[in-house]
């Protein structure tokens, strides 16, 4: 190991924690913010709360039906897209690895090219075509082109574990009588679950965090997602306190999910970034 | 696998295409019931309107600035955390954490934080004796400007870091070992040992980094909607503005063509300076 002088390392630590704050800071005075009087958040400006009340998270239960209506939205838009990336990926990922087919290398490199493309460029068509076919301000609407988003980036981290993976014991299974789809289900996708958590987490943390396709998409208060709705919110209702709470509210699970996956997710992150 | 070609082939392959079309016609959504062919005619006005070179212009600042504080912010932090070997998990939750924060409502804290007579940080430097700095962050166009540029590198050098870090990790110990004993300490390390063992990582980022800055749409329509007189106004944004807005589509596509030959470009360009060096 290397050593390194002690003034080194305490240079190290202070700036780090310096950094640390710069992040951490904003996150925990909105916590902060969610839990205090709007008079107090608006002529005293503190950073702790002198009181902690928890009428801003009343009002939500109690008479803010649409701040639920937008949690829920953001939840079933969520929870569908990421289920159906998570098939599809393993799926797709499993072919582009380990089946043959005419145009395997076309298609990949096509979806690569989907990593680089700016949304808005295929955004303008989509909202013309959904508008033609009725799906604007529809859950599926939505959900269809957030799955545009967040497949290439699955599909290349699945293909990726499946290409690692030794294709001996696939072989074997084969030879003890499985055919290939139950050699699939039963021997490649368990030793898959790393691949398969990183896309889950990922996926759910960029759907959760949507903005510009729901801008587009979603007019309608009850397709809203929360992303977009407190936007607007933002310019129309002054209650910062609410606001806050309901931020609070929505940043709450992808940090915990993140902070339980975090060793996973980061190396994932990495691999499928750089063989990208 | 089918089905994941289907979506993609509908929802990409035809939109693209269609995009391509768009970009040569004049078709207002609003009113027209079929596009018109009119040529070059979108790329011609577009070089004319002062609405997009601004937003043009914006967009080459921005990422001139970001891209470069964003690379130079997260190799550091990545240096710092990679010589940090013990208690280092709180300093890596917090700072990747603002990668999994939806970056709308980020914005929406923020410019809660920033606001002229209520935010935290006007209070803030009014506590510490700076009262003179206090300012209205937001709606001076100048300030707005750094403000996105601040707020927007917040919520992306994580990622960077994360990647710069593996980098960093993926160097022997014995390459180390070997320029320590050579008398490489300090800077001298980082220039001789570090950078060129991470330039992989480098062109990485380096992509990534140009992406994410031209595709830059989020925080400034949260944090400033374009304004205060377009000083935040992208072309991503402007895009939007015009299709889902004004309806128009032909010209919007046609902007959103230019964007993304943009990104292509300098994309092409970063992997080839990559290549170079190596």
């Amino acid at each position: 190991m290397r050593r390194q002088s002690k003034s080194f390392s305490l240079f190290v630590t202070i700036s780090l924690l310096v950094i640390s704050l710069v992040f951490i800071l904003p996150i925990v005075f909105c916590i902060f913010t969610s839990f205090k009087e709007s008079t107090e958040i608006i002529r005293d400006i503190t950073f702790f709360p002198r009181k902690w009340s928890s009428v801003n998270y009343g009002y939500i239960f109690a008479r803010g039906a649409k701040y639920l209506q937008y949690y829920l939205n953001t939840i079933i838009i969520t929870v569908c897209s990421v289920a159906i990336t998570l098939v599809l990926s393993a799926l797709a990922g499993y072919s582009f690895a380990r089946l043959p087919f005419r145009g395997n290398r076309l298609i990949l490199s096509l979806i690569l090219f989907l990593l680089a493309f700016p949304l808005c460029a295929i955004l303008i068509p989509i909202y013309m075509m959904e508008f033609e076919i009725g799906l604007l301000n529809t859950y599926l609407g939505i959900i269809l082109p957030n799955l545009l988003c967040i497949l290439p980036f699955s599909i290349f981290i699945m293909r990726g574990t499946f290409i690692d993976m030794s294709s001996e014991l696939e072989d074997s299974a084969e030879i003890d009588g499985c055919n290939a789809p139950q050699a699939f289900l039963h021997i490649m996708l368990p030793l898959a679950q790393n691949a398969l958590i990183i896309v889950l987490v990922s996926g759910f943390y960029n759907v959760w965090g949507e903005y510009t396709i729901a801008k587009t998409l979603a007019s309608k208060d009850s397709i809203m997602p929360i992303s977009v709705a407190l936007t607007l919110l933002k310019s129309e209702d002054w209650n910062y306190g609410v606001l806050a709470a309901a931020i609070t509210m929505s940043i709450i699970p992808p940090i915990t999910i993140f902070a339980i996956f975090q060793d996973k997710l980061v190396e994932g992150m990495t691999a499928g970034s750089i063989k990208g | 696998m089918l089905p994941t070609c289907i979506v993609l082939f509908v929802f990409v392959v035809y939109p693209v295409c269609y995009t391509f079309i768009l970009a040569f016609s004049k078709y207002n959504f609003a009113f027209d019931r079929n596009m018109t062919f009119i040529g070059v005619q979108n790329f011609i006005d577009m070089f004319k309107d002062n609405q997009f070179l601004a937003a043009l212009k914006n967009t080459m600042e921005f990422t001139l600035y970001m891209f470069v504080i964003l690379v130079v912010l997260s190799l550091a932090i990545a240096l710092l955390l990679f010589n940090k070997k013990e208690h280092s998990w709180f300093f890596r939750i917090s700072i990747f954490m603002p990668i999994v924060v939806p970056a709308s409502l980020i914005c929406i804290l923020f410019s809660f934080m920033l606001a002229d007579n209520f935010g935290i940080i006007n209070k803030f430097l009014m506590d510490i004796g700076l009262s003179r700095f206090t300012h209205n962050w937001l709606t001076d166009g100048e300030t707005a400007k750094w403000c996105v540029i601040i707020v927007e590198i917040w919520g992306k050098v994580g990622f960077c870091t994360i990647l710069f870090l593996s980098g960093l990790q993926n160097i022997s110990v014995d390459l180390f070992e070997a320029a320590e004993l050579d008398g490489a300490i300090g800077w001298k390390k980082l220039v001789y040992i570090i950078i060129p063992n991470i330039r992989e990582t480098f062109v990485v980022v380096g992509i990534w980094a140009i992406l994410q800055c031209l595709k830059l749409f989020v925080t400034p329509n949260v944090l400033t909607n374009g304004g205060p007189a377009n000083s935040t106004l992208v072309m991503y944004q402007n895009i939007y503005n015009t299709a889902f807005n004004y309806f128009e589509m032909g010209y919007a596509a046609a902007q959103a063509f230019v964007l993304t030959a943009l990104v292509m470009i300098f994309s092409i360009l970063n992997m080839k300076i990559g290549k170079k060096e190596a």
